[in-house]
């Protein structure tokens, strides 16, 4: 079946509040690309021209609708001081840190919150940027997940034990990160007008599996509304709001930001596939888009034939979000996943993903 | 009294409160009771219960960190009253995180808990290499090495390490968890075991080995 409209047409009628063709395909696709053009993963984080290369190929072979950007989970150790390795060798599947760069309460004393041009992988970041703002795509900057960053900055044990035994120590590591951050988006705003960003926040140490809710309410939640206050401020319209693996519990706070936030902006939810689509449509169908959270292991192991069943199970269910709905997969797609499984995703987006 | 300092033990390692353990654990040598059986009925017990909880969602990841926090402390007290019987050789688990996988909160909590039920636990660490594994475990004579992975992309390397160490070092036990692991998997890799959780990694490690620690 035949697609009518281009992946940047499809995805402006979505996100204002219109019917495309058939429902976007965001796969959530980083390592993968690389493998699929044939180089190593390590450059899909390092090199930006061959990793922006690699997932605009990537795209074009499959026609989904997501566009290049840059983000991983390891994000804040680099920026901030320490040491982060690029996966060149085999086994590895995205940055790893090295070496955090804060040990004690001291050091988050004497941590200084670095100049974003310069930070780290931001560099990297910027290049991506660029290129797709010269391609006329959305340029995406990573903002927002201050637990994640701060525990990969301070080691995540040791931070998860302050929450408790020094919560002062993660309030001002937290202030540090949020200021950070906020910078970044300066830095992305100002370079490209707000209008052609958008922020991308997710962070795997916020999730339940980690941490309860009261501490997100106290440790993430007020740096969250923060950050996001200030980027929806700048004039960022959209923000793609990956909380990853089981935020369950979190639920009514990101519900709570939303409202206080007066419903400002589209946020692009994407939840793991621990939250039903039923309860995200309930919690915020009336205003923001829904992506799907397909199985990320699923399309490793399954067959096609089982990809493409629940591809199609995420489509009927999330095509109900009256305020739109992209067919998404629950966290990164990982990258051993055989191709053809990927089709599936397209497959089943054109076959049932139809809207009349 | 005896059941009082052994239960004062196990509360305080489950709330994490350091300073009362230490206090319970003095309390218990005071009393005259057993070194070991304070560790493996008081502190091992809090341990327990602190695994389960976590596992039905009623205790998070801090928690638990203070609880362990809590746990040594009392051990260093009662670590040096130990009888001799009960000083021997410990059992030597060698536990790591795969090639390529840094998500090592996991593996400190499987260390955790087989550090309470008494074992020697060689810690490697995250993104540990293959070979890395097999040499530790050939130079310590290790009992059992312990494998954990969270990605379906690292766990894949789990196969080649666990076929050399039954090479180099015929008698040493395997073990694997994480995430994405289950029991056939961990079959077909050709693990002598597996467990979903630390408390069944103990569990699991102490029947390879035919009973104790
Ligand atoms: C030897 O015997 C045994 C026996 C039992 C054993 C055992 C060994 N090992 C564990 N067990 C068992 O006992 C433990 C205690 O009960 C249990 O351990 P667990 O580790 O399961 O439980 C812990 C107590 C708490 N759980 C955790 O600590 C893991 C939580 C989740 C949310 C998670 C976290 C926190 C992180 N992450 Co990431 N992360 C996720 C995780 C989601 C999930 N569902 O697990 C997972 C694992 N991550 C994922 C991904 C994709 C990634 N992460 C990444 C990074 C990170 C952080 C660094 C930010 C952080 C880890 C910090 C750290 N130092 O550990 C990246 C990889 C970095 C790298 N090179 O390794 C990155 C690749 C993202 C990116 N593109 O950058 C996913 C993997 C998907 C896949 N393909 O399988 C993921 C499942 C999230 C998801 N929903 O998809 C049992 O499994």
């Amino acid at each position: 079946m035949q697609d009518r409209m281009t992946p940047a047409e499809r995805l402006a009628a979505v996100l204002m509040g219109q019917k495309p063709d058939r429902v976007p395909v965001n796969p959530f696709i980083l390592g993968f690309a690389a493998k699929i053009v044939n180089l190593p993963i390590g450059d899909l984080y390092a090199d930006p021209r061959k990793s922006f290369r690699a997932q605009l190929l990537c795209a074009e072979m499959y026609g989904y609708d997501a566009t290049p950007m840059y983000a991983y989970a390891s994000f804040g150790a680099w920026e901030f001081g320490g040491e982060v390795g690029m996966p060149y060798e085999p086994g590895q599947s995205a940055p790893y840190i090295i070496r955090h760069p804060v040990e004690s309460p001291e050091d988050v004393d004497k941590l200084e919150v670095p100049d974003p041009r310069k930070a780290g992988s931001i560099p990297i970041a910027m290049e991506i940027a660029k290129l797709c703002y010269e391609n006329k795509m959305p340029v995406v900057f990573q903002a927002g997940e201050v637990l994640t960053t701060a525990a990969n900055i301070a080691e995540p044990a040791r931070l998860l034990r302050w929450m408790i035994r020094a919560p002062d120590v993660v309030h001002k590591l937290n202030k540090k990160v949020a200021e950070f951050f906020i910078a970044v988006a300066e830095y992305f705003t100002s370079t490209f007008g707000a209008d052609k960003c958008m922020a991308f926040t997710g962070g795997p140490v916020e999730s339940n599996k980690l941490i309860n809710p009261r501490q997100f309410g106290e440790f993430v939640f007020p740096y969250m509304k923060q950050i996001h206050s200030k980027v929806l401020g700048m004039g960022v319209h959209v923000i793609l709001e990956h909380p990853c693996s089981d935020q369950n519990a979190n639920l009514p706070y990101y519900v709570q930001l939303r409202k206080e936030l007066g419903w400002n902006g589209k946020y692009i939810w994407a939840f793991g596939p621990e939250t039903p689509l039923e309860k995200q449509i309930e919690c915020f169908g009336e205003h923001d888009i829904i992506m799907g959270n397909v199985d990320p292991p699923s399309f490793q192991f399954k067959s096609f034939e089982d990809v493409l069943a629940l591809c199609k199970d995420n489509i009927e269910r999330g095509i109900k979000n009256p305020s739109g709905y992209i067919l998404g997969v629950g966290c990164e797609l990982p990258p051993l996943a055989p191709p053809i499984n990927v089709y599936a995703l397209m497959k089943a987006a054109r076959e049932y993903g139809r809207y009349q | 009294m005896k059941d009082e300092i052994l239960r004062g033990l196990t509360d305080s390692v489950v709330s994490g409160d350091v300073e009362k353990c230490v206090e319970y654990a003095k309390k218990a040598l005071e009393a005259g009771i057993d070194a070991y059986e304070a560790i493996m009925e008081g502190c091992a017990r809090g341990m327990s219960i602190v695994s389960e909880k976590y596992e039905k969602g009623e205790m998070y990841v801090p928690e638990i960190l203070c609880s362990a926090e809590a746990m040594y402390a009392a051990m260093e007290v009662l670590r040096p009253h130990l009888k001799v019987e009960h000083v021997g050789t410990p059992r030597k688990v060698v536990l790591g995180v795969v090639r390529g996988d840094i998500h090592d909160i996991g593996k400190n909590l499987v260390k955790l808990m087989m550090e309470a039920a008494g074992f020697q636990v060689i810690d490697l660490g995250r993104d540990v290499p293959n070979e890395r594994f097999v040499d530790i475990a050939v130079r310590e004579g290790a009992d059992i090495v312990g494998l954990s992975a969270l990605m379906t992309t690292s766990m894949v390397v789990m196969p080649e390490v666990i076929k050399e160490i039954k090479k180099r070092s015929p008698k040493t036990l395997t073990m694997v968890g994480g995430g994405p692991l289950s029991p056939e998997l961990a079959k077909a890799y050709g693990a002598d075991g597996y467990a979903k959780d630390a408390s069944q990694a103990v569990r699991v490690a102490k029947s390879l080995i035919g009973g104790v620690a």
